[in-house]
């Protein structure tokens, strides 16, 4: 199921998720800090060249992930883009609606160029931490950051048991669908609502039986675990900066460029 | 005989009085695999819960190789140390998404080293046969490979007793020989203590060194496969049947008239018994 399939098969799924989970940060925080086209874009080819040459993923798959957030980004950035002016404004393209302009002028496309950019270099920086690195890892670097061990825990087991409710869910639907309770609209809500409260039984029982199959493995309050070992990832270290003299430099460039 | 766990007149009533256990005294002998035999709501997972001290038995006793269990958070620690459970559903066991760090669990709750903790989770995993897994979440696992995790995530706490419920349930038929010759395996050269709550009646006979028929809370039946397998009416009365072989024999002495033995239970044993009445009517 999405993005934690491929973070299974990275190469560098076994590298310590510490320095991956940094060089995401400081990658994101720049391009973020900078706020330019070209910062963001370089970001996403350069998160883009990180994730398929050293994660091994292939940029067909890469592409198929970028294109889910692109939809949301295009259509949050038409709604800035795109504003009402006074007859008369200097406008780059615009439509008449009464004795308003509706449309955008050139401070506008620049403003929403910027934060698509931006947004796209930040999905890179996301992608580089989702598809090299399985949830459980990133949940292990959280504890080492010393995040409170309750929510790393219920990190841990919200994403275990979201797979096994889907599945129950999922089980019911096509029972429920096999004896033609989805035909119509009343049908189709009535039985969603079933499945939901089923599903919400099912769950109750369940962790009850969770319980006690966790105290009879001795369980005293705490879900500590220890992980497979992990390759150093330090080499990671002088990347990031490298990653990050790189958004710098682009970011003078584009500065020196624009006057 | 020397049992490594054993109960001794446990009882066992739920919050709202019904009674689940009654008088239950039975014993596993000591690198031996012990069958509980009985139909769906005999008694089998609540007597489990309380070898385990998950529950707490109403009175009688629970004795841990001829000691008596505590039920100090001392001696519950230590008594879930040496005895360990499997649970029918893996989805119920395996809580992280991360097979190594379910496995580790236990091992962890026990205090060990880290080093020692990764030493037997490597071991566990090469006994059940997961090793190649580590690389999976848990979630992309199939129902097979779950149940071997579940099992590997005991195993790392090195019990005494191995305690399984239902282990074969929902298993292919290799996934089912397989997990049992793994037991098998665990009882022969580890010389673990194993019980296993099963109505699989065809798995009796091959792995069962011993076997209990529950009903009603009751210990009805003890001995071996062949002893029980020798009442037949105690069984179907308690929802469960004969192994089909047995079945074969019992129908070949009572409707064919052949003086067939009705507890050859194995194909080898049917085998060896049909050849023997061949070679009687050639005489």
């Amino acid at each position: 199921m999405g993005t934690d399939r491929y973070a299974y098969q990275s190469r560098l799924r076994r590298v310590s998720p510490l320095p991956k989970l940094l060089l995401t940060v400081v990658a994101m925080v720049v391009c973020l800090c900078c706020d330019s086209v070209a910062v963001g874009l370089a970001t996403l080819v350069g998160m883009g060249v990180l994730i398929t040459a050293m994660g091994g993923l292939s940029p067909r798959v890469l592409f198929r992930f970028l294109k889910i957030p692109l939809v949301f980004l295009v259509v949050g950035c038409l709604t800035i883009l795109v504003g009402s002016y006074p007859a008369g404004t200097e406008v780059i393209a615009a439509i008449p609606v009464g004795n308003a302009l509706w449309g955008f002028t050139a401070a506008d496309l620049w403003l929403g160029g910027r934060i698509f950019c931006k947004a796209l270099g930040a999905i890179g920086c996301m992608y580089f931490l989702a598809l090299n690195t399985p949830v459980t890892d990133l949940t292990m670097a959280l504890r080492t950051l010393h995040v409170p061990p309750l929510m790393v825990e219920l990190m841990e087991l919200i994403y275990r048991f979201i797979f096994v409710l889907s599945e129950t869910a999922a089980n019911i639907r096509i029972a429920q669908d096999s004896r033609l309770g989805y035909q119509g609209f009343r049908r189709t809500l009535s039985s969603l609502g079933t499945l939901a409260s089923m599903v919400f039984l099912r769950a109750w029982r369940r962790a009850d039986r969770i319980y006690t199959a966790l105290e009879s493995r001795g369980y005293t309050g705490s879900l500590t675990t220890l992980h497979d070992q992990y390759r150093s990832g330090w080499w990671l270290l002088p990347l990031t900066a490298l990653v990050a003299v790189v958004q710098v430099g682009v970011y003078w460039l584009e500065r020196m460029a624009l006057g | 005989m020397s049992c490594a766990i054993e109960t001794k007149e446990l009882c066992y009533t739920y919050e709202d009085g019904t009674i689940a256990l009654d008088h239950i005294s039975i014993g596993a002998e000591r690198g031996k695999i012990t069958g509980i035999l009985g139909a769906n709501g005999a008694g089998k997972s609540t007597l489990f819960l309380n070898l385990n001290g998950v529950l707490t038995p109403k009175s009688g006793q629970v004795l841990l190789g001829g000691e008596p269990v505590s039920y100090s958070r001392k001696g519950l620690l230590e008594l879930r140390r040496k005895v360990g459970i499997v649970f029918q559903d893996p989805d119920d066991q395996l809580f992280s998404a991360d097979v190594f760090r379910d496995i580790s669990f236990g091992g962890v709750n026990l205090g060990l080293e880290p080093e020692e903790v990764r030493r037997r989770v490597e071991q566990a995993m090469e006994r059940t046969g997961v090793t190649a897994l580590r690389d999976k979440p848990t979630h992309a696992l199939s129902y097979g490979q779950k149940k071997r995790v579940a099992i590997a995530g005991v195993l790392v706490m090195e019990p005494e007793v191995l305690i399984l419920d239902e282990p074969t349930a929902g298993l292919d038929p290799q996934g089912v020989s397989d997990i049992m010759r793994l037991l098998a395996g665990l009882r022969d050269s580890l010389g673990m203590t194993i019980l296993i709550a099963t109505h699989d009646m065809d798995i009796v006979p091959l792995y069962c060194d011993d076997a209990y028929l529950l009903g009603g809370g009751k210990v009805l039946l003890e001995g071996t496969p062949e002893e029980l397998f020798s009442n037949p009416a105690a069984l179907r009365a308690n929802h469960l049947r004969l192994p089909r072989i047995a079945h074969l024999m019992e129908v070949l002495r009572d409707v064919d008239g052949l003086n067939a033995d009705g507890s050859a239970a194995t194909i080898g044993a049917a085998r060896r018994e049909i050849l023997r009445l061949l070679k009687e009517e050639k005489v």
